[in-house]
């Protein structure tokens, strides 16, 4: 691949919920620490990749204009959460054929001021002829993008006899790692008791199984290999990269052959794993030191685990028990607490806490070895970081 | 209360009209492939199997099973907020393409994945009729596999 670019800095504003901020002052702040964490000035950022726009996020001329950048290459996704890998992919593309020198990618997002975008009157994008972005059908109720993790998990369940109880242990080793994250929202420690006596949202799922909704920035510095060599911190090396997977036998949130959407419904049939990322990277997922997905429902995190391989079809929510994704568990996945209890920062907040593990500065949550970490999401693209 | 008023009229393309206007008429049809003979949903332009142009608008059995099912506890709009808990199930027509819809007379404790079901039609407000399903006993195979 001729991809040759690496993360040479990272910022990141304060989360919460109900921030007074608006999201251009939040991101002027990540991305200030991010110029100070890189030892890079603004003038030298020539290029931007912006993931979430207005009104969730902010604008790239906004941004241009607010922060006096002078910039030559764009890229921008204005709604969903699913083009993170792909703001990503862009600024990585963007400094290894030469169009910047610098990529901010730039994030920031108040779920909690424009959250009536989500759902009902505000989400404009529900009432595709098709169905929503995320399976959404308006007229029979179907709303916000749990709808589709939903109709996924059910389905899921009664296929292989999982519970709610069994799929509990995902947000409650995601919000175990958040216990160890000072930054994180939840700092408190979920039980399975917690989870099964709060109340069901839309069946299958409970409050704890939605992530949070809540207003952060973060910033990542992408440049070359080269010049990230001559920067403030050691580069974290963008190794392998894969974008998204769509198709008829694809639905955002649910993994191929679930049955869900126009998907087919073969049990017999094992995936066709897309895992070109490790073959540009050079490693292969058992090589993985720890997973970081888009944890928005809890779900996502099975479906994700087995969307690659980590454990066979139907068998992802007996991996995730006994504390295996958890602290110290064989595979931590989201050890920043992800969307679930660190903050809903898009996956950014994710991406971040990867550079965090690789330079060895995540404090009390470093993992023991952290030389391959993979970012990969239930749309199937993927990001794998290494240090240089 | 919830407010049907506000109702967002679906969004119709000359793709889908045809789904619609059969619907007007108490009729759940599909775009069938001239070729290959499949059906499709949601309504495209070309035959997604084998690329034919040639698409057939032709009425379905009506009849399918429950491929997944969920039941809102709380309301995302005022559309729905005096209707929860209320269910919303997806159907896999015996024809291949799935739909979502709604399901009447069904307790959630009587959901099941797989179960067989028939389409009636409901008119959500003055001049919308939608497909809404009934659970049906018949000797299709509904089991999920
Ligand atoms: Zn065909």
């Amino acid at each position: 691949m001729k991809i040759d670019a690496a993360i040479a800095g990272i910022g990141a504003s304060k989360f919460g919920r109900g921030l007074p901020d608006s999201q251009m002052a939040m991101g002027t702040v990540a991305f200030k620490k991010a110029l100070e964490d890189a030892g890079l000035c603004r003038e030298d950022v020539d290029g931007i990749s912006i993931h979430q726009g207005s009104p969730l996020g902010v604008d790239y001329d906004r941004v241009a204009s607010a922060l006096g950048l002078q910039l030559h290459y764009v890229n921008q996704s204005w709604l969903h959460g699913r083009f993170v890998t792909n703001s990503l992919q862009h600024a990585a593309m963007a400094v290894s054929c030469g169009m910047a020198d610098v990529v901010a990618c730039f994030t920031s997002v108040s779920f909690s001021r424009e959250r009536a975008i989500l759902a009902g009157e505000g989400d404009h994008e529900a009432n595709r002829e098709e169905g929503g972005s995320h399976g959404e059908a308006p007229l029979y109720g179907l709303e916000s993008p749990g709808s589709g993790a939903a109709m996924a998990m059910q389905r899921y369940m009664a296929t292989y006899g999982v519970t709610s109880a069994d799929l509990a242990a995902v947000p409650i080793s995601i919000r175990s790692h958040a216990c160890q994250n000072p930054a994180a929202i939840m700092q408190n420690e979920l039980t399975l008791e917690d989870h099964q006596s709060a109340r069901i949202v839309i069946d299958p799922l409970r409050l704890y199984d939605f992530c949070l909704l809540s207003d952060a920035a973060v910033v990542v510095l992408v440049t070359s290999s080269d010049r990230a060599r001559d920067l403030r911190q050691p580069p974290v090396r963008i190794a392998g990269l894969q974008g998204i997977q769509a198709g008829r036998e694809e639905f955002v949130f649910a993994p191929p052959h679930l049955g869900i959407a126009q998907q087919t419904f073969a049990p017999t049939k094992t995936y066709d794993l897309a895992n070109e990322a490790f073959e540009y990277a050079g490693a292969t997922i058992k090589d993985v030191d720890a997973f970081y997905t888009y944890d928005a429902f809890s779900p996502l995190v099975l479906f994700s685990l087995e969307r690659f391989g980590y454990c066979g079809r139907g068998e992802a929510a007996a991996f995730v028990q006994d504390g295996r994704i958890g602290p110290g568990g064989s595979l931590p996945v989201n050890t920043s607490g992800g969307l679930l209890s660190e903050a809903h920062v898009s996956g950014w907040n994710c991406i971040i806490e990867m550079v965090r593990q690789i330079r060895g500065q995540a404090g009390p949550r470093q993992l023991p070895r952290s030389e391959v970490l993979h970012w990969g999401t239930p749309w199937g693209d993927s990001a794998i970081l290494t240090p240089m | 209360m919830s407010d049907t008023n506000h109702l967002p009229t679906p969004r119709v393309s000359p793709d889908s009209a045809p789904f619609w206007a059969a619907c007007k008429g108490g009729q759940l049809e599909l775009p069938v492939c001239a070729t290959c003979k499949k059906a499709h949903l949601p309504p495209g332009p070309v035959c997604p199997f084998c690329f034919s142009d040639t698409i057939e608008w032709k009425p379905a059995s009506g009849r399918g099973e429950i491929a997944s099912w969920v039941e809102y506890h709380m309301a995302f709009s005022n559309r729905f907020s005096d209707q929860v808990p209320y269910l919303v199930v997806l159907v896999e027509l015996d024809e291949g393409p799935r739909l979502v819809s709604s399901i009447r007379d069904t307790a959630s404790k009587d959901m099941r994945v797989g179960m067989r079901v028939e389409v009636g039609f409901e008119e959500l407000k003055p001049g919308l009729i939608v497909p809404t399903f009934s659970p049906i006993e018949d000797n299709a195979n509904g089991d999920l596999i």
